[in-house]
């Protein structure tokens, strides 16, 4: 009976502050370029950090931002699985004066 | 007024005897990684005040509150775990918003607060000796001021290093923790500062 109140009671906190944060993510929210999260959508996200970034969401910002071309700095990422994807978003979706965004292999 | 002195004792006691990076040796990791700049150790210090007073705001009555009466004081620690990391989010949330270069130049260290020892330090050595709200909001501000204090000294003396003609062999963070060292030689000569003062 004790562990169902424990399990209960932190679940509880846990909704609570889930619902604080989900309702503060809304407030708080930042318009960003909407090619970050598609890049971001292509990488593995393992979040492993051996790019040299914090994580595959900033390794997405670099890649958009034009500070990195070269993907393969991603060590899990497969060269069909992820790489390719990306290159092909990117083709399509050039930048707004019409220039591509550069990124290789 | 006798309370209100007592506070402000307590606060500078955990401040600057019981430093925590100091004499406690939590809170490490950022105290090395955030204080090559003055800007971004700052911004770091603030940060962990914030979350370091609100955790405690939230956790003392969360386990005086809710978790004892409720006879489970032992799950103390995953309930801390679960409010620091929100409380951290938050930040992070708050910070990108208001400040996106603070939060460029925090890059890692920001959701690493969550695993910053003294935040859970103090929360926990807060229920564990048993002090009541008052007594626990002063070593939670004491304790945090404490580190912004430190790491902004630290980053301006690394920032003096830099330039600084060290052998080659000490370039970078050896000196930084030698200095660490002697600056932790330097605080032990405040211990027994308010010994004559009766609280």
């Amino acid at each position: 009976m004790e562990i169902l109140w424990a399990v209960l009671i932190l679940l509880g906190v846990g909704l609570i502050l889930g619902f604080g944060l989900a309702i503060a993510a809304k407030i708080l929210h930042v318009k960003e370029d909407e090619r970050i999260e598609e890049v971001a959508k292509r990488l593995p996200n393992y979040n492993c950090g051996s790019c040299g970034y914090a994580g595959c969401h900033d390794m997405a910002e670099a890649i958009v931002s034009g500070k990195e071309e070269n993907l393969k700095k991603c060590k899990p990422g497969k060269e069909d699985l992820n790489f390719k994807p990306i290159i092909e978003y990117l083709n399509e979706h050039p930048n707004e004066d019409g220039s591509k965004i550069k990124a290789h292999l | 007024m006798n309370n209100i002195i007592a506070f402000l004792l307590a606060i500078l006691s955990s401040m600057l005897i019981d430093n925590v990076v100091l004499s406690r040796f939590y809170g490490i990791c950022p105290f090395l990684g955030v204080s090559k700049k003055v800007k971004s150790s700052l911004g770091m210090g603030v940060a962990v005040v914030f979350v370091i007073v609100l955790a405690t705001l939230i956790c003392w009555p969360l386990y005086n509150y809710v978790l004892v009466p409720a006879g489970i004081p032992y799950l103390d620690t995953v309930a801390y775990i679960l409010v620091i990391a929100s409380l951290v989010q938050l930040v992070g949330l708050f910070i990108k918003k208001y400040s996106p270069s603070l939060y460029k130049s925090l890059g890692i260290y920001l959701p690493l607060i969550t695993t910053n020892c003294a935040v859970l330090g103090v929360a926990q050595s807060n229920t564990d000796q048993g002090l009541t709200f008052v007594a626990s909001l002063a070593n939670a501000l004491g304790t945090s001021l404490g580190f912004l204090m430190i790491i902004v000294v630290f980053s301006c003396i690394r920032v003096r290093l830099e330039s600084a003609n060290v052998p080659k062999a000490f370039k970078g963070l050896p000196i930084a923790l030698i200095t660490a060292a002697l600056m932790a030689i330097a605080f032990m000569g405040l211990q027994g500062l308010f010994s004559g003062v009766n609280l």
